[in-house]
């Protein structure tokens, strides 16, 4: 080659390709990413005779140039209605005070004991920085404050990812750490002291005395740690695969203070009822495997996870979206869920009268044997200048089911673990 | 999506709804050709991806020198008369000299005749030296004369723009394309050799193939603005006695570029200068990376 600099080929074609094709030599510049993304959404979730919540979700993320995200969340939601409290139904009406110790509540004879002085308003604020940091590095970090009537939670997390293999593998590890205060209405019962009454009392100073014996002095909190470290792999140009393993510890106050156990008799006759107790300590191991693809008009997920406590809970989730792109406005997404758990090893159904108390016990049916199921439908509509509406109808069912207690006299009558129906609606949008 | 597809039995025209846009896609050039729109409207999208293939369709209809009758045919058909040519092949020729000269005689599109006597369909000998020889007498863009209007080609020899057509009709229609719709990202893909005219916020996800795993892509990279273009293709070599001949010829010799490079692909501002670094640097041979190195462009290299 004679030509000095091999570098004038490349400026030398530059021109003489512009020159060919009648296009401008300037140089490209890219318009700097500093738009602002605003969600918008409500939702209702709603459970057959029990909890209805209705949430209001606000979510503005800004990004910063190429390299910085700032995303700003706030999320209000309102709840009403009932919720299972822990006893068992009986042949006659049952009568519980409330978890004040001010007043009480009748539940008729056959039914499931629902707790009606649900009632709470919560706030959720959140905020998280992601920022670049070269081609191979990203690095979060978030705060996190919630406030309920009787209950603060606040967080702080960070996470990093690198990216290896020119971006086909991305290896990410993150931490967060939240404490949370807990202040129940009426105060934290002690643990399996048994519910009074104030018809057992001749005056309200002596039910009052009563009552306070079973409630413990001020607030109690709880901590958790989260770890998890994770792998994404592009398989090829149109699958990717992710697989997660997350440890959690929590320590502290995680009893329900709201939560009873009825204690029967041989007969199924209630006695009384305890509330309840569960360890202040939880070591939680979960593995999370997922694989996504796209499809001609469509992207498909299937994910698979595996969790497993030393309160002896161990769920197993499967589940899948289909979306499908009718046009390129508009999507449909169908989601399946499947989830099964086995019971936290000190979960029973209720006590029996005349046993020595276990140290911990819970009725409540969230940490029992259960399979639940979810079936929703998603529609999404792009609106010209880049909004964005979307639509969720889901249905969610919840079935306890016996972890191998037996069941005493006339509690066979009943169901003691009734299925829970809810209704997920939202709507969102997006500008 | 029946009522979103065009299809023509010829060229396979067909636009199918995506996650960001449409996809359309059609045959030209002996080669796939995609169109991949943001765009949510469809009748845009039909009407981006009809300018598409009318473009492709004209430019190959025009240049080729498969085609009787066109301006590239009556060249090499001229008998060492000279013909009148208009602008557009004017420019042709004249990017071309640029390149030969550039390439210091490496890249000619008048090695047509050379070219014919390798065929890496699997045959086991090589061309005979003679004829060789007798071929390189009628190579050497040096000796085409160029006026404002007019070609004249020596006798023997014809010329295929082959080297230069397909990436100057992906440039064209993206130009096309970013001139009539300004405000929708579009990548336009004929065979592999891509680009990108108007800015796309997230990128494009563009995969480059590894010639020796062609079922994966072996890398992937996120395309924002700009062109790329590969050279090479893949499995075609001529084994003789236990050495192999690579399909690069250098016309100088008339024989292959050695140790040249399976492919190249290269990133630049728009797919004409991608294309012709892609193949200059094949026919630099081993010193294929070095030379783009030199250029201060991305690239990427697969060697056997």
């Amino acid at each position: 080659m004679q030509l000095t600099s091999t570098q004038s080929i490349a400026s030398a074609l530059a021109l003489a390709s512009c020159s060919l094709i009648g296009q401008s030599q300037a140089a490209e510049t890219l318009p700097a990413n500093d738009d602002w993304k605003v969600d918008a959404a409500i939702m209702y979730y709603g459970e057959q005779d029990r909890v209805q919540a209705a949430e209001a979700i606000g979510n503005v993320q800004k990004a910063f140039g190429d390299s910085s995200l700032l995303d700003l969340k706030i999320v209000v939601d309102s709840l009403t209605g009932a919720s299972a409290s822990g006893a068992v139904a009986q042949a006659q009406s049952q009568t519980f005070t409330r978890p004040s110790g001010k007043g009480e509540y009748t539940v008729k004879a056959g039914e499931t004991p629902l707790d009606d002085t649900f009632h709470d308003t919560r706030v959720q604020l959140s905020a998280n920085w992601q920022e670049i940091l070269n081609q191979d590095w990203t690095g979060n970090v978030g705060v996190y404050a919630s406030k309920e009537f009787d209950y603060l939670s606040m967080g702080l997390n960070g996470g990093i990812e690198r990216s290896f293999n020119k971006n086909n593998t991305t290896l990410a590890l993150s931490g967060a750490f939240t404490h949370d205060v807990v202040d129940p209405v009426g105060g934290r019962p002690v643990a399996l002291s048994e519910m009074v009454f104030r018809s057992d009392y001749n005056s309200d100073a002596e039910y009052q005395a009563a009552f306070d014996q079973t409630r413990l002095e001020g607030d109690d909190t709880k901590q958790t740690t989260d770890v998890m470290i994770g792998v994404t792999q592009i398989l090829n140009r149109n699958w990717l695969m992710q697989a997660n393993y997350g440890l959690s510890s929590v320590s502290g106050y995680m009893t329900d203070p709201y939560k009873i156990l009825s204690e029967v008799d041989v007969n199924g006759l209630t006695q009384g009822y305890r509330y309840e107790n569960r360890p202040d300590s939880r070591l939680k191991h979960s593995v999370f495997l997922m694989t996504k693809g796209a499809l001609d008009s469509g992207v498909v997920d299937f994910s698979y996870r595996y969790s497993t406590d030393d309160w002896d809970i161990t769920s197993h989730t499967l589940e899948t979206h289909y979306r499908y792109y009718f046009s390129p406005s508009f999507y449909g997404q169908l989601h399946l869920r499947y989830y099964q758990q086995q019971a936290a090893e000190f979960y029973q159904p209720f006590l029996m009268a005349g046993d020595a108390l276990p140290e911990y016990a819970s009725a409540d049916y969230r940490i029992g044997d259960m399979t639940a199921y979810t079936i929703g439908l998603k529609f999404g509509q792009r609106l010209s200048g880049g909004h964005e509406m979307t639509y969720r109808l889901e249905y969610y069912q919840q079935n306890p089911e016996n972890n191998g207690t037996d069941i005493p006299g006339q509690l066979q009558n009943y169901d003691l673990f009734p299925s829970v129906k809810a209704i997920v609606a939202q709507v969102s949008y997006s500008f | 999506m029946a009522a979103n597809s065009t299809n023509s039995q010829a060229n396979n025209i067909s636009i199918q709804p995506r996650e960001w846009g449409f996809l359309g896609s059609f045959r030209a050039m002996a080669s796939p050709c995609e169109v991949l729109m943001a765009v949510s409207d469809p009748y845009i999208a039909e009407q981006m991806l009809q300018l598409a293939f009318q473009e492709a369709k004209r430019i190959e209809q025009k240049f080729s020198r498969f085609i009787e009758g066109n301006v590239i045919w009556h060249l090499n058909h001229a008998n060492g008369v000279a013909k009148p040519i208009d602008a557009e092949t004017l420019h042709l020729f004249q990017f071309a000299q640029q390149c030969y000269q550039l390439s210091d005689g490496a890249f000619d599109i008048s090695a047509c005749a050379l070219m014919s006597l390798w065929r890496f369909d699997g045959q086991q000998r090589l061309p005979k030296h003679s004829d060789i020889t007798q071929a390189i007498q009628h190579v050497g863009l040096s000796r085409m004369t160029l006026t404002d209007n007019h070609v004249y080609l020596p006798s023997g020899m014809s010329i295929d723009f082959g080297g230069i057509g397909k990436e100057y009709a992906v440039d064209k229609t993206a130009q096309m394309l970013a001139k009539q719709w300004p405000d929708y990202s579009v990548l336009v893909n004929f065979g592999g050799d891509i680009a990108c005219p108007i800015s796309k916020a997230d990128g494009w996800q563009v995969g480059i193939e590894n010639p020796l795993h062609l079922d994966n892509a072996a890398a992937l990279l996120t395309i924002r603005q700009g062109a790329l273009a590969t050279s090479g293709t893949t499995r075609r070599y001529i084994e003789v006695d236990g050495r192999r001949y690579g399909h690069i010829i250098n016309p100088k010799t008339g024989y292959p570029v050695e140790q040249a490079p399976l492919s190249v692909t290269v990133l630049a501002q728009n797919c004409v200068m991608a294309g012709m670094l892609a193949t200059m640097s094949m026919l630099k041979g081993p010193d294929a990376e070095a030379f783009l190195q030199q250029q201060g462009v991305d690239f990427k290299v697969f060697r056997g």
